[in-house]
């Protein structure tokens, strides 16, 4: 098709207006304008109402705030309108009349988690504590009594326009009806144990231009507070109930405690920060004036109202309806064993790395002293056990080593493949090499290149390093192991469609079938070769991230079946071994170099031992280094099983170099090979135009070969191994047939294909 | 050396049992280099003309094959401005049974019948599919100008 100037300015345009982005930022109708513009100003009264919020007044018509916890608990009917009838705006307390705390979990919060007393500054904690944290999560609700789940209605102007030509969105309240379709039952948590993970982010720099542009620091009071991002996903052991809860969250880094709340249509926690940092009964003022004066920092920067969009609103609005709200209050274990100074020192060693004294292998991990995540409408509370996890600069500095380890052994491996392509580097000795055993390599090396591909591109600061392990991992994959291949390949062409047995006997052409010799050239056959691969590799992939989905246990043997099968990459060697024959190390030992090297096993020792060791090693690192940074289970059950499965291969392959290589095989089942040197009937003699002397011309020197012939007795007198006689019945001096089998398994007269020595 | 021994023994051959289009032999001293020469075929705008071919032999002769380039200027798709010509048993279609005479026959095989799906010179091979008269006459001024 010929593609003139008109046609591609069409498809320009079309692609143009499909990619474009469009400029009025997601919204298409009146109706969603107006949705939008709703909850700005929502929003922009609330901030005014928190703006004139003091220590000890209440929250006015806030959503997510206008009842308490006693408010519920006490009249099951009562909606959430503002204002309330006979509720105290005007005065704040701790307790169950004022928050969505209920007093027993306000008690838990002031006497267990948040045990030390406000006034208490002595305590040390690290400023910086982005990092993601592993522990367990234990279900209350079992063990408490039952908690009231306190109604929280969705503004009506989040829904969808019921008709075509609505403009203006409905007003009012949407309450969740209580039946079992409704979010606070779906989301319920019903096992009592089971594992958290908790990443905690810091926002420093905000911008209120899109794409983050002029971002500039907003808290002014970053040595006392920070601002963070929290993801905490927590789920049972068999991965069956799993719930994801994102909030924004405030650090005090004073007395190490964070509180984190969700946010959605139904609760704008932004706003609650200041009185449920402030629970405690000593320095509640102070508290209160630091906290709201940092969330209005965070507030102003970003320019919250002005930036909201509708993408954001979809957003406010489905994870109102459909997921629980969740308060998270967390105290960090005190770091007493540094000074402040001290801390400052590490956090800025971390940061910028210059040399500092700083010591940074022996920094503790960050670990959660007490922690307890209630939900206000949901009724559920979790408290945290053994939480902890190190920090992600550390996390990353040890990546970057095992970065460093992997390039190394990368390196080896590179080195081993090359020695091994030059140790075969004629046609008899590559002919025995098998195709599976490198092709399994290949696919490992191959998904290893993918990995650390996505690793480059996805984790930022290892970059580089994942860059340098890339190179070689891709040279070692796709350079030399795929041109490996196909040399193999190549020098395997004529075994197609050929069977065992046939192959076994080493004749290649049989005499009632008439073969075609095949002789394709490189190119045809890399190119299909390479067909095969990449659509193996990317099959693969596709189980992989398939799998990745699957049941934790059957995840688990889904793992366990592909390390067996990928570490079994020997298997076909020996196999093929078998196939070819190799004589046993006794039978070779009088013969030259070269002949030894092509009858013997076509693998470099070091080739074999090496290539083991180096696919190894990470499964050791990952399955029986219990602090490893995948945080991959341990099970040294597994390695030693490994372990053995692949030395009892490199034993059978040299058992195969030692005895011969088909020792285990019983003798009435190998059929015999074929034999090039044997003596040579008279009439054949006659075939090949024999002259007196009962010699034929060898084509390759094209000089005479005395030959062996059974029934002229004076040629008794000849060695056999003197000439070899080929399958096609072509008779050559035996050192010029081996030499120039050394170049191609071809007769040099009629071009059958030879069995290899 | 083996390849001594051989190219000793084919040039003993030719001298013995010469083909009949073509000759070939050793340039001065050196074994290994030789300078051939074909009769254009008598069935092909080469007609008339006389060619000289340039062989170098390998030093693992038989088993890699001789180095065969043309020192006179032709005119056909499977020869380039260079000389060099594009024949696969000059290739990967080597076998050490063949010989310079064999090779020398082959080529004069490609002067008749010219293979224009495998071209080294595409311009020419096009003009040998559509314009057979045209690549003759240029064939024949070719061969008038350079060879005879």
């Amino acid at each position: 098709m010929e593609i003139d100037v008109n046609t591609l300015v069409f498809i320009t345009i079309i692609l143009y207006i499909f990619y474009s982005t469009p400029s009025n930022e997601g919204i298409t109708s009146e109706y969603e304008y107006n949705q939008l513009s709703l909850l700005k100003n929502q929003f922009s009264i609330e901030y005014n109402n928190f703006m004139n919020l003091t220590y000890d007044s209440n929250f006015k018509n806030i959503t997510g705030f206008k009842l308490s916890y006693a408010d519920a608990a006490n009249d099951p009917n009562t909606t959430a309108t503002y204002p309330l009838d006979g509720k105290d705006y005007n005065s704040w307390y701790a307790n169950e009349n004022y928050m969505l705390l209920p007093d027993s979990i306000i008690n838990i919060i002031n006497d267990q988690v948040w045990s030390r007393s406000n006034s208490d500054l002595s305590n040390v904690f690290p400023a910086n504590i982005s990092t993601t944290m592993y522990g367990s999560i234990i279900n209350d609700a079992n063990s408490t009594e039952h908690l009231t789940k306190i109604k929280m209605p969705i503004p009506k102007f989040y829904n969808n326009a019921e008709h075509l030509g609505d403009i203006n969105p409905p007003i009012g309240d949407d309450y969740v009806e209580d039946d079992e379709d409704a979010y606070f039952h779906k989301e319920n948590v019903t096992f009592t144990k089971g594992e958290v993970t908790i990443s905690l982010t810091h926002v420093d720099k905000l911008s209120s231009k899109p794409k983050g542009r002029d971002e500039k620091y907003f808290n002014t009071q970053s040595d006392k507070w920070k601002f963070l991002e929290t993801v905490i996903v927590f789920n049972d052991a068999n991965e069956n109930e799993q719930r994801t809860i994102r909030g924004k969250a405030i650090y005090d880094i004073q007395r190490g405690r964070i509180v984190s709340l969700t946010q959605s249509a139904k609760f704008h926690s932004i706003f609650a920060f200041p009185h449920y940092s402030s629970m405690a009964k000593t320095e509640k003022e102070n508290i209160f004036k630091d906290v709201k004066q940092l969330v209005s920092e965070y507030w102003e920067t970003l320019d919250f109202v002005e930036t909201l969009k509708a993408t954001d609103f979809e957003e406010w609005g489905t994870s109102g309806e459909s997921l629980c709200e969740y308060m998270v209050f967390l105290q960090l274990e005190p770091w007493n064993q540094y000074t402040k100074e001290q801390l400052k020192i590490i956090d800025h060693e971390l940061k910028w790395p210059t040399g500092l004294p700083a010591n940074i292998s022996s920094i503790p991990p960050i670990r959660i002293e007490s922690g307890l995540i209630y939900s206000p409408d949901c009724g559920l509370k979790f408290h945290l056990d053994n939480v902890e996890g190190v920090r992600e600069e550390i996390k990353i500095s040890s990546a970057r080593t095992l970065l460093l380890f992997l390039f190394f052994l990368e390196a080896v491996q590179l080195y081993l493949l090359l020695k091994q392509m030059q140790f075969t580097n004629t046609p008899s000795s590559i002919n025995r090499v098998s195709f599976y055993t490198l092709a399994l390599l290949q696919l490992i090396d191959a998904t290893l290149t993918t990995v650390i591909l996505i690793l480059a591109i996805a984790v930022r600061p290892i970059f580089i390093a994942s860059m340098l392990c890339l190179l070689l991992s891709f040279s070692l994959a796709y350079v030399f192991g795929i041109r490996y291949l196909v040399t193999v390949t190549s020098s395997q062409v004529n075994e197609q469609n050929v069977g065992i047995m046939t192959l076994l006997r080493r004749v290649i052409r049989e005499e009632n079938e008439e073969r075609t010799v095949i002789t394709e050239d490189l190119s045809t056959i890399s190119s299909g070769l390479l067909g095969k691969i990449y659509f193996s590799l990317l099959a693969f992939m596709m189980f992989l991230i398939i799998a990745s989905s699957w049941p934790k246990n059957i995840r688990k043997i889904v793992e366990y079946v592909i390390l067996f099968i990928t570490n079994s990459y020997w298997v076909p060697q020996i196999f093929r071994n078998t196939i070819k024959g190799i004589s046993p190390l006794s039978a070779r030992s009088n013969q030259n170099i070269s002949m030894q090297r092509q009858n013997g096993i076509p693998l470099l020792w070091k080739y074999i031992v090496g290539t083991s060791v180096i696919r190894l090693l990470p499964i050791y690192y990952f399955f029986a280094n219990p602090s490893n940074i995948l945080r991959h289970h341990t099970d040294l059950k597994f390695v030693t099983i490994l372990t053995l499965w692949l030395s009892i291969q490199i034993l059978l392959l040299y058992s195969q170099d030692y005895f011969g290589s088909r020792w285990f095989l019983p003798k009435h089942a190998i059929p015999d090979g074929y034999s090039y040197h044997k003596p040579v009937l008279s009439q054949e003699l006659l075939e090949h135009g024999a002259s007196e002397n009962h010699t034929v011309d060898c084509a390759i020197c094209m000089s005479e070969v005395p030959v062996y012939v059974k029934d002229i007795p004076e040629t008794h007198a000849v060695d056999q191994q003197s000439y070899m006689v080929t399958p096609c019945n072509h008779i050559f001096h035996t050192a010029c047939l081996e030499n120039w089998m050394g170049y191609k398994l071809q007769c040099p007269v009629c071009r059958a294909p030879l069995p290899p020595l | 050396m083996s390849s001594l021994k051989r190219i000793t023994k084919e040039l003993n051959d030719l001298g013995r049992d010469p083909p009949t289009s073509c000759s070939a032999g050793p340039v001065g001293d050196d074994i290994y280099h030789w300078q051939a020469s074909i009769m254009g075929p008598p069935d092909s705008p080469y007609a008339g003309g006389v060619f000289f071919l340039s062989i170098h032999f390998p030093t693992d002769y038989p088993f890699k094959p001789p180095k065969i380039s043309f020192t006179t200027k032709i005119y056909h798709p499977n020869i380039n401005a260079n000389g060099n010509i594009c024949l696969d048993i000059l290739k990967d279609q080597w076998s050490p049974a063949l010989t310079i005479s064999k090779v020398l026959l082959s080529i004069c095989s490609l002067l008749t019948d010219a293979n224009p799906d495998d071209p080294l010179v595409p311009e020419i091979a096009h003009l040998y599919k559509t314009d057979r008269p045209k690549y003759e006459a240029t064939a024949k001024e070719w061969t008038k100008k350079y060879a005879v």
